[in-house]
């Protein structure tokens, strides 16, 4: 079992280090050992919380707080592919 | 220039006679959709057959149309739907859009019905107005009748067609615009009103709006200081900036994120979610279109800001298409389990040239598939059906009629309709507030008549969440808007900085009271528009039983998260407070 994490568009370029083509979604198997939070994934891959927009656990609209586990599907979209609210959009921090 | 006045043009097809009339004063704060509706209203009988002598169509650009405003250039059609049965609103991004409007040409009305079986174009121009015969276009694909057109007429007109589809009196038809390219790929799509036009003879509107006037402005300073809000609000804003998710992928962005959601219908609406959604995304869209050397980004109409058309071509950037909408690839491709872009650039290819609604193909060609008449995934199939359209055979006939139409005819019971409108490309079970705007809207299955997916998932405009079935103020309000912002001639994309951004509200407002040089209440109006068109349909015989969704769609859950469509009757006649 592990957590399967869906990379978009330029974040499946940054994660999958490849530049001149993007297979969005990259998808990767990650083991949850040390992955508490949505946030953990983003630590483990080296990118910052401003880098993202949309993120979703099991279809359910997720913050960074939002707690994972195994077998969850956790997608996370670029910031370029946002389509977020500027001063009112606040995630769900749940849990 | 001379003042010239705003006006009416009244087409009357029975006699082959056009007149011009003063635009009332009643109507003097209307553009877009506010007009369209008002219009037919007060003059088509609810009960006339929408092909018969007594429907009327109405093409009206919106209010601030045709001036610099930013991302303005949209035109709305109205009439009586031959799909539906009720009042129809379907609007464009179109250059046709501004010639008309700077022509101080506020309305068409084209009305009556010629006896006899042919075909006209009309031509308007600031000094002429003439009939054409248009016989020799009959049965043609409307890409190489908007070729010819264009050769013949010069590359300064704007040119609005019915095609096949409406020849046939297909409900399925929309009425096609032309792009900055002269490509037939911008339509008023949704609704039938392409066979509404056909039913009146009427194959081509020509426009030439040399000479034309202009706008006018009654308060330019006002004006100015709105427009210039709202340009820097669109150029600041996420979604609708230079480099922002709609100009970057253009609207099939939603592909991927939708599809996250489990609110991407498959296979006629039996999943939510399927990852070969993957190939058909924006962002291997927007790859192929560069590598093919098509054009990303684009803007449908001159002086759109936000830019998130395209043109979509065969390899090699040969025999282009024009733009590949996220609506559009979702109904011809993964609601069909058509998982290739070339196989649906040459679906949407098809439509473009047939005069179909994307939307309505789609998910008319999905029915067709749960009836066995070819099965899902069968993109050469689904091209073939097509044909059957072109060659105006008896299954063609059926398929031009549209979804709900095509599902009898095949015995389907998993008919994804409201009002005989298919539904578009979010399933309502994952994201409730969309469902109770498909279910009533007067337009029948329509996601842009209050685009709940803005607060659901894009997070435009506060949040909700998709699931809470507590959803009838949040679609009120967003149906009262939108009506508002179809009455203007600012595109709905616009909405997602102006709810965002306070001055980019308050920009487009002045920059509309400018135009008018009076002040109209946005609520206000939005809410006028909706009663006219609400009273309109139930004149028409429509009551509370015709805002529902199907059965299938409160009953069976939909993977992958088994959600069913619960909102409570109760929750849905709040809307209205009916």
């Amino acid at each position: 079992m592990a957590i399967l994490v869906k990379f978009f568009g330029d974040l499946a370029k940054k994660v999958s280090h490849k530049e001149s083509s993007i297979e969005s979604p990259f998808n990767l198997k990650i083991e949850s050992q040390g992955i508490e939070y949505v946030v953990d994934i983003l630590k483990k891959y080296s990118i910052e919380k401003s880098e993202t927009s949309h993120i979703f656990v099991n279809g359910g609209y997720a913050g960074f707080k939002k707690k994972v586990k195994d077998g969850d599907r956790v997608g996370i979209f670029p910031k370029n592919m946002g389509l977020l609210y500027k001063w009112y959009f606040t995630r769900h921090e749940d849990d | 220039m001379k003042f010239l006045p705003k006006r009416i043009l009244r087409v009357n097809m029975s006699k082959l006679e056009t007149s011009f009339e003063d635009f009332p004063v009643d109507y003097a704060a209307l553009g877009g959709r506010a007009l369209t509706s008002t219009i037919v209203s007060k003059e088509v009988d609810p009960t006339c057959h929408p092909l018969g002598p007594n429907n009327k169509l109405v093409f009206a650009p919106g209010i601030v149309t045709g001036t610099v405003a930013p991302t303005s250039g949209r035109i709305s059609v109205g009439g009586k739907s031959p799909l539906t049965g009720g009042i129809k609103e379907a609007n464009a991004g179109t250059n046709f859009a501004q010639r008309l409007a700077r022509m101080q040409i506020s309305a068409i009305i084209v009305e009556g019905q010629p006896k006899g079986d042919d075909y006209h174009m009309l031509k308007v121009s600031m000094d002429k107005i003439e009939f054409v015969n248009a016989n020799k276009h009959i049965g043609k694909g409307l890409y190489e009748v908007y070729k010819d057109l264009f050769k013949g007429f010069g590359n300064k007109v704007s040119i609005c067609a019915c095609g096949i589809a409406g020849e046939l009196m297909g409900a399925a038809s929309g009425i096609c615009f032309n792009d900055p390219e002269g490509l037939p790929s911008r339509y008023a799509g949704r609704g039938g009103l392409g066979a509404v036009m056909a039913s009146k003879g009427l194959k081509f509107i020509v426009i030439d709006d040399t000479g034309a006037p202009g706008v006018e402005i009654k308060n330019k300073e006002l004006f100015d200081q709105g427009r210039e809000k709202l340009r820097k609000a669109l150029a600041e804003h996420d979604v609708t900036k230079p480099d922002g998710a709609l100009a970057s992928y253009g609207t099939a962005v939603l592909v991927n994120i939708i599809n996250e959601a489990g609110g991407l219908p498959q296979k006629n609406f039996s999943s939510g979610q399927d990852d070969r959604s993957a190939n058909i995304s924006g962002e291997k869209k927007a790859e192929e279109i560069e590598k093919r050397g098509g054009t990303r980004p684009h803007h449908c109409s001159p002086g759109c800001v936000i830019r998130c058309s395209e043109v979509w071509t065969k390899p090699g950037g040969k025999d282009p298409v024009g733009v590949l909408e996220y609506e559009s690839v979702w109904s011809l491709g993964a609601n069909c389990s058509i998982y290739d872009l070339d196989t649906i650039g040459e679906l949407n290819r098809a439509c473009n040239d047939l005069g179909l609604d994307t939307i309505e193909a789609g998910d008319t060609i999905a029915v067709a598939m749960e009836g066995g008449m070819v099965k899902f995934g069968d993109g050469k199939g689904a091209l073939k059906l097509m044909d059957e359209i072109q060659k105006k055979t008896p299954t063609g006939r059926i398929l031009a009629n549209g979804c709900a139409f095509t599902g009898q005819a095949f015995g389907v019971t998993r008919v994804p309709v409201v009002k005989g409108q298919g539904l578009p490309a979010y399933d309502p079970r994952s994201i409730k507030g969309i469902g109770v705007t498909y279910a009533t809207t007067p337009m029948g299955a329509d996601h842009t008549a209050g685009y709940a997916i803005a607060t659901e998932i894009m997070g435009v405009g506060g949040e909700a969440d998709p699931r809470d079935t507590n959803k009838s103020e949040l679609s009120r309000n967003l149906q009262v808007a939108t009506a508002y912002l179809d009455s203007t001639g600012y595109c709905l994309f616009t909405a997602f900085a102006v709810l965002d951004i306070p001055e980019g509200l308050e920009g487009m407002i002045q920059s509309i009271n400018g135009v008018l040089g009076t002040e109209v209440d946005l609520t206000e109006l939005g809410m006028k528009v909706i009663t006219t068109e609400r009273n309109f349909n139930k004149a028409t015989g429509f009551t509370v039983a015709d805002d529902r969704l199907p059965e299938f769609l409160r009953q069976e859950p939909v993977a992958p998260y088994n959600e069913v469509f619960d909102v409570p009757d109760e929750e849905l006649d709040k809307v209205w407070g009916a």
